[in-house]
């Protein structure tokens, strides 16, 4: 038992971007810190209206942050807004300059969008952009 | 009803004909009664004042890292009415010792949760907030907002505006200077006052006219019901609404009522109702914390709001403020050691210039069309809404400074010419939203928007469509493929023959596509827009964010289309958001009056190109101020900056235009006089020193842009466009999509070609993003 759990804490399990993503802190402002909590918070709490304004204030505090606009990406994904999914993920692209395990969660994320708006094959090259990232 | 009549009296057809007409009569005085009765319960239990949307700023961020200096956050506190110096622990007060600044903010009901008063103290350094804590016990804060400035209202029909207040949240000083001064009897009478009315009687009677006596219920139904002449009649129908209304309702519902509703003065075209919103006109503060003598002078002005006016008749004012001190002190209400001290008390009222509707006409022009979209006028104009906005405080006033002192000296040179006019709007280059909107140079007039509804010529401001067209086709253009800058006729069937020529009347030969922009060549341009395809570019266009469709002829490539400032700024957004249209917003929230979120206005992007060229065209156009024809700009502006910006200029000189972006704010200025005549400026000597003065004074990010993966810099030879090497003395490093660069080298060149001195010393933007 005791050398299970030392073994998980030695040897990580292999990391999605996503879950990369999460073991970064968004910014080193707190103020950008306590905003993304509260969004992600409200965004549990299926209160998107109120995530969103949360995510859009820090974005006027910090507008070249490719965290938060990936942040808005994943939002816009779960409200359904693909549309708006897919370019807020191209956003964070634009100025998420060489992190890679980023650029790739945007990938996924903007291939995601494109499946659901039926755009299959669309979506595959979206995951293969992705897949060329983490490997 | 049967009625049995005594048999004498039917053989009295006069009494009966007598009793049939007061019968008659009487049920017409009741019929009447009852009308008064069901007009004074339906209009006053269903009274609902209409109420203006509230119109707010954006609130201004604190926190650390902050770019603000103390001098800003000073002008933003004066802005918002704070006072100098503390007073215990009253909100609203501040105190600057250097690069000190402490604080209590005001309370204020955001759309995402009420925000308490806070005591901050805030250290600067650098054009920075360094330090954020809370004053007295140094605990740090990480974000707090201030209370966003009141910058107008959208108002009901004679721009009526109140603040409503409730019975219990009125000073109990207010009320007793009102009963003291103008009715003294209020608790005890039924709606009017025998005394007054047989001194009204007497006084009519005698002949010196309809007048006085009026109890605080005669004055709200006279307020409320009626109009203002002096009759019998409406005396009469006043008193008996007055009783009525003492019949259905008790006195504090009617004192309340009374209290919301009276007249209390003018602010320009605004009129000032109710004693809530008196308090905030005349004192800046809510009623709730009015001191004895501010009550009292508001409840003397009830007699004559103009005749009491404190700030054109500040004596008159005072002796009538002492008066209801005095009455007050008769009846016992205060004390002496009270009176005294109110009495000596100065007027104290805000020293504020009267905005009526808006400081800011053209902003709130913006802000009522993007909510007509989504609200009736009616319901905008009555159900007091609370609107955010985009609109910051220091970037609209830089603007209107820099239009207003430009076009008077520009005025000042030129004889027998009508007024200038010129219109700005400037935008975040992020998000879209507004910062600052001026219609024209009379910047409180409520009238002709030029920044919304001026259509004009653009110029050489379409431009960067056709090079942005070229740019996404690299195997044909980069930023040093030759264009041919020779005679130039286009032959179209159905229209004249179309020949441009250059500003400078001159041909340039052979000249790089990054030169042939930033110089502003039209028949280079024009060869390289006919070679694309009018109707390619005119889709760039479009894609843009031009939705007005643009006549297909090959002079619109050179800007022979009318467009808006609006619509112009529709387009470098999309330019200055890195190839993401992005909507031009001027509200973020919409609460209702009770303050529940009704509606958002969200952020929303859409990429419309790929970000390799637009980084392409961006280059150029920073080329358009580095050494192009807005290199004038660095007089105003640092060139560290890198702003990428465009001159525009029409036919005969009649508009000038400058659209230009640093890091993080767009703005574009238009020039012109109204009836078209030539205003003999070019976008470079009229425009662009308009977007310099207001640009100086303002904070911003420079421009660098994040390099698409598939971007290479590489260096040439500025004349020829070869590679060049380290041989090479006048070799610059210029962006490339991957594949792209020229292959061909120059002499100087020895493969392989290492880097050379870059052409601009920036850092890159990733090690801005880690600084």
């Amino acid at each position: 038992m005791v050398l299970a759990l030392v073994r998980c804490a030695v040897v990580p399990p292999p990391a999605t971007p996503e879950e990369a993503l999460a073991r970064t802190p968004v910014s080193d402002s707190n103020a950008i810190v306590a905003l993304v909590e509260a969004a992600r918070t409200d965004t549990d709490g299926g209160n998107f209206i109120k995530a969103a304004a949360a995510l859009e204030r820090a974005l006027r505090i910090e507008p070249r942050n490719p965290r938060l606009w990936h942040e808005l990406a994943q939002l816009k994904l779960k409200e359904g807004d693909y549309v708006q999914a897919a370019s807020m993920a191209a956003r964070s692209n634009t100025w998420a300059g060489t992190d890679k395990m980023l650029r790739a969660a945007n990938w996924r994320l903007i291939g995601e969008a494109r499946r659901s708006t039926g755009d299959e094959a669309g979506a595959r090259a979206a995951f293969d952009k992705a897949d060329a990232l983490t490997r | 009803m049967k009625l049995n009549w005594p048999a004498w009296r039917r053989r009295f057809p006069f009494w009966r004909i007598l009793r049939l007409t007061l019968l008659a009569a009487l049920l017409l005085v009741a019929l009447f009664a009852l009308y008064l009765d069901w007009r004074v319960s339906e209009e006053f239990s269903g009274r609902r004042w209409a109420m203006p949307a509230r119109v707010y700023a954006r609130a201004l961020e604190l926190f650390p890292g902050a770019r603000l200096t103390p001098t800003m956050l000073t002008q933003e506190l004066q802005l918002l009415g704070y006072k100098e110096g503390f007073d215990g622990a009253e909100p609203a007060r501040f105190e600057r010792r250097g690069d000190v600044i402490e604080l209590v903010t005001r309370a204020f009901p955001f759309w995402d949760g009420a925000q308490p008063a806070r005591a901050l103290r805030l250290a600067f350094r650098g054009g920075k907030i360094e330090t954020l804590r809370e004053r007295g016990n140094d605990f740090p804060v990480d974000l707090v907002r201030l209370d966003p400035l009141l910058i107008g209202g959208i108002y009901p029909a004679h721009n009526e505006d109140r603040v409503l207040v409730k019975f219990d949240e009125v000073p109990r000083d207010l009320v007793n200077a009102l009963l003291a001064i103008e009715d003294r009897q209020f608790y005890s009478h039924i709606g009017v006052d025998p005394r007054g009315v047989a001194r009204a009687t007497v006084a009519t009677l005698s002949g010196k006219g309809v007048q006085g006596g009026s109890t605080l219920t005669q004055q709200l139904v006279k307020n409320f019901y009626l109009t203002p002449e002096r009759t019998l009649r409406r005396k009469v129908t006043e008193m008996v609404m007055a009783l009525l209304l003492e019949l259905h309702y008790d006195k504090q519902e009617i004192l309340e009522a009374y209290v919301n509703e009276i007249y209390l003065g003018q602010d320009r075209n605004r009129a000032i109702h109710g004693f809530g919103l008196a308090a905030h006109h005349y004192f800046g503060k809510p009623l709730q914390r009015l001191t004895l003598a501010e009550s009292a002078l508001l409840v003397g002005m009830v007699k004559g709001p103009s005749l009491y006016d404190p700030h054109r008749h500040p004596q008159r004012a005072l002796e009538r403020r002492n008066l209801v001190l005095a009455e007050m002190r008769e009846l016992g209400h205060i004390n002496a050691e009270q009176f005294l001290r109110a009495k000596a008390s100065p007027l104290g009222v805000a020293e504020k210039p009267g905005v009526g509707t808006s400081p800011h006409p053209a902003f709130l022009d913006l802000v009522r069309r993007q909510l007509r979209q989504d609200y009736d006028e009616s319901d905008i104009r009555s159900e007091g809404l609370k609107i955010f906005t985009t609109l910051d405080p220091h970037v609209q006033r830089a603007a209107e400074r820099a239009l207003v002192t430009r076009l008077a000296s520009l005025d000042a040179a030129r004889k027998g010419t009508p007024p200038l006019e010129g219109a700005i709007v400037v935008t975040s280059t992020e998000n879209g939203e507004v910062q600052a909107l001026v219609g024209g140079r009379d910047v409180r007039y409520e009238g002709f928007n030029r920044a919304l509804d001026a259509h004009r010529p653009v110029g050489s401001l379409l431009k960067p469509a056709i090079y942005l067209t070229a740019l996404a086709e690299p195997a044909r253009y980069t930023l040093v493929t030759p264009l041919l800058d020779e005679r130039f006729v286009w032959k179209s069937r159905g229209t004249e023959d179309w020949e441009p020529r250059n500003y400078d009347r001159k041909f340039h030969g052979r000249v790089p596509l990054r030169t042939a922009l930033a110089e502003s060549y039209n028949v280079s341009s024009a060869r390289l827009g006919t070679e694309l395809g009018i109707e390619r570019v005119l889709g760039t266009v479009r894609r843009l964010g031009i939705e007005r469709p643009l006549p297909p002829f090959a002079a619109t490539l050179l800007g022979a289309a009318d467009l808006t400032p609006l619509e112009v700024t529709r387009m470098y957004q999309t330019l200055a958001s890195g190839g993401f249209r992005v909507p031009p917003r001027a509200i973020r929230e919409v609460l209702t009056s009770d303050g529940q979120p009704l509606k958002r206005y969200g952020l929303s992007v859409e990429q419309a190109f790929e970000p390799a060229p637009v980084y392409l065209l961006t280059a150029a156009l920073q080329g358009v101020v580095r050494d192009g024809t807005a290199q004038g700009l660095k007089q105003y502006v640092s060139p560290e900056l890198n702003v990428a910006g465009k001159t525009g200029t029409t036919d005969e000189l009649r508009d000038a235009w400058f659209a230009g972006f640093t890091g993080d704010r767009l703005a574009v200025v238009w020039l012109g006089y109204d009836d078209n005549r030539p205003s003999r400026l070019t976008g470079a000597s009229g425009a662009m020193p308009v977007w310099g003065d207001m640009m100086a004074p303002l904070t911003h990010e420079p421009l660098v842009l994040p390099q698409p993966e598939n971007i290479e810099l590489v260096a040439v030879d500025p004349q020829t466009g070869l590679r060049a090497g380290a041989g090479c003395i006048n070799a610059v490093e210029l962006p490339f999509i991957t594949g792209s660069a020229p292959t061909a080298r120059e002499p100087c060149a020895a493969p392989p070609a290492p880097t050379l001195s870059p052409e601009k010393k920036s850092k890159s933007w990733w090690q801005r993003l880690f600084e």
